[in-house]
C-alpha cells in the first residue's frame, strides 16, 4: 500500500512555498462560493487543469476527473429534475427536463466541484506531506499533534503489511467454494481478521510510546525538534503571490 | 511498564491516536465490504466506533477525523479531506461522549447494549447527515441526496461490528484495558 502523495513533476508550482500555497488554495476554495462570473469558474477549472497537465502530464491529470466523473454524472441527471423553477429549455411532450435556471445551476455546481477538487488536488501533487505537516505548524498546529500526523503515517505501511498478512492465514482456512481476493474481507470471516488485525496493533502502542518517552517527549526540554520550511526568494514574496492570485482572480470574475 | 503503562501519559496517548489514525486509514483503503448491489463500503467506521467504545472522545474525534482525512487525501480524493476531518471526528466524539460507562474503571465498551446502539445511531445520523450537507454545498443537494442510503449502510455496518469487535478485543486481549485513557 503507497501512502505517498507526492508526485514529482516539473513547473512553478514546485517552487511555490508550501505555507503560502496552502493559503492560496484556501482563499480560491472560498472564493468559488462567493458570487463569482461561471466563466471565472471554468477559468479557474481550466487553469488548474492545465497546471496539473503540465506538471504531472496529461495521463496524470485525467486522474482527479476520473474520480469525481460519477458524481459529475449524478449532478448532470439528478440536479435539472429536481430544479423546476424558471423558462423551460428542454422537454419531452409535456413533460420539462430542464429549465435555463437550472441548467445554469448545473454549470456553477459543476465548474466550482471541479475547480476545488483539482486545487486541492494539485496542491497535495506538489507538496510533500512533510512540508505539508510543517506548513500546518507554521500556522500553529501543535508540537504534538503533528507528531500524531508523522506518525500516523509512519504506521500505515506496516499495519497494511500486517493486515494482508492475518487475511491471508485466515483465509487459507476458508473453503474453497469461497472466492478469496486480496482486499475484499467476506462477512463470515471479518470479525476475526479486524479482531486479529487490532490487537496486532494495538500491541505496538505501548513500544511506540516507550521510544517516545526516550526520545524525550513529556520532558520539559524535549530532544527533537521539526525543522524549518525555507522559501526561495523569500517568503514574502510567496505570500505576496499568494494574496494577489486569488485577489485579481476575484476582482476580474465577480458579480458585485 | 507492565500492560502497556510508561508512566507517561503523553507519550502513550500521542502513540494511541497515531496508531489508530493509521488503522483508519487502512481500513478505509484496503479492507472492503462486498455490498449486495455490487458496490463495496469501507470499514473506518467500525474503528471508529471500536476506539469510541475502548478509547473514549478525544481518541476517537482525532483518529477517526485524522484518519478519514488522510485516506480521502491518499486515495485520490483530497476535496473531501477537510470535510471528513470534521465529520468523522465529530462521529467518533459524539459516540463515545453518549457511550461512556457511567462506572469508574469501566470502557464504554462495557456500557449496556442499548446505550451503545443509541451511541452508534446518534453517530450515523452524524455521519450522513454531514456529507449530506458538505456534498450539498460541494456538489448540490439533489445529487448529495443519492449518498445517503450507502453513507447509512456504511455506518450501520460500523456500528454493529464496532459493538461486537469491541468486545472481542477486549476478550482476546484484556490488556487493551490499561491503553484506555
Amino acid at each position: 500500500m503507497t501512502s505517498g502523495t507526492f508526485i514529482a513533476g516539473r513547473g512553478m508550482l514546485y517552487l511555490f512555498d508550501a505555507r503560502a500555497k496552502l493559503l492560496t488554495v484556501l482563499a480560491l476554495c472560498v472564493m468559488v462560493f462567493l458570487p463569482l462570473r461561471p466563466l471565472g469558474l471554468w477559468v479557474l477549472v481550466a487553469a488548474t487543469v492545465l497546471g496539473a497537465w503540465h506538471a504531472t502530464g496529461l495521463r496524470q491529470a485525467l486522474q482527479p476527473l476520473r474520480a469525481i466523473l460519477f458524481l459529475l454524472v449524478i449532478m448532470i441527471l439528478f440536479t435539472p429534475l429536481t430544479y423546476r423553477d424558471g423558462s423551460a429549455v428542454l422537454r419531452v411532450g409535456s413533460f420539462v427536463l430542464a429549465t435555463r435556471e437550472a441548467l445554469e445551476n448545473l454549470n456553477v455546481l459543476v465548474a466550482r466541484f471541479m475547480g476545488i477538487t483539482y486545487l486541492c488536488t494539485l496542491f497535495i501533487w506538489t507538496t510533500p506531506m512533510a512540508d505539508i505537516n510543517l506548513a500546518f505548524r507554521w500556522y500553529g498546529l501543535s508540537y504534538k499533534a503533528a507528531l500524531v500526523f508523522t506518525l500516523a503515517f509512519r504506521f500505515i505501511p506496516s499495519i497494511a503489511e500486517s493486515f494482508v498478512m492475518i487475511q491471508d492465514s485466515h483465509a487459507l482456512r476458508t473453503s474453497e467454494q469461497q472466492e478469496i481476493s486480496r482486499g475484499t474481507v467476506h462477512l463470515t470471516d471479518i470479525v476475526p481478521t479486524v479482531t486479529s488485525a487490532l490487537v496486532v496493533a494495538l500491541k505496538s502502542i505501548p513500544y511506540l510510546a516507550m521510544s517516545l518517552e526516550h526520545r524525550g517527549l513529556g520532558r520539559r526540554e524535549r530532544r527533537t525538534s521539526y525543522r524549518r520550511l525555507v522559501a526561495r526568494g523569500g517568503l514574502f514574496t510567496h505570500f505576496l503571490l499568494s494574496v494577489m492570485i486569488p485577489t485579481v482572480f476575484f476582482l476580474v470574475f465577480n458579480t458585485i | 511498564m507492565s500492560n502497556g503503562e510508561t508512566g507517561n501519559k503523553p507519550a502513550m496517548r500521542i502513540a494511541l491516536m497515531a496508531v489508530l489514525t493509521a488503522v483508519v486509514v487502512v481500513f478505509t483503503l484496503l479492507v472492503r465490504v462486498p455490498t449486495p448491489i455490487k458496490g463495496y463500503i469501507s470499514l473506518c467506521d467500525v474503528v471508529i466506533v471500536f476506539s469510541a467504545y475502548l478509547f473514549g472522545p478525544w481518541v476517537a474525534a482525532i483518529a477517526g477525523g485524522l484518519g478519514t482525512g488522510i485516506a480521502d487525501v491518499i486515495g485520490g480524493y483530497a476535496q473531501w479531506a477537510p470535510l471528513s476531518f470534521l465529520i468523522h471526528g465529530l462521529q467518533g466524539l459524539l459516540i463515545a461522549i453518549i457511550a461512556r460507562s457511567p462506572v469508574k474503571g469501566n470502557v464504554a465498551a462495557d456500557s449496556p447494549l442499548i446505550r451503545l446502539v443509541i451511541a452508534g445511531v446518534v453517530g450515523m445520523i452524524v455521519m450522513a447527515g454531514g456529507y449530506y450537507l458538505a456534498g450539498g454545498f460541494l456538489y448540490g443537494f439533489e445529487a448529495a441526496l443519492v449518498e445517503i442510503p450507502l453513507n447509512l449502510m456504511q455506518s450501520g455496518v460500523g456500528v454493529v461490528l464496532g459493538i461486537i469487535v469491541s468486545r472481542s478485543v477486549l476478550k482476546a486481549y484484556p490488556p487493551v484495558r490499561s491503553l484506555a485513557l
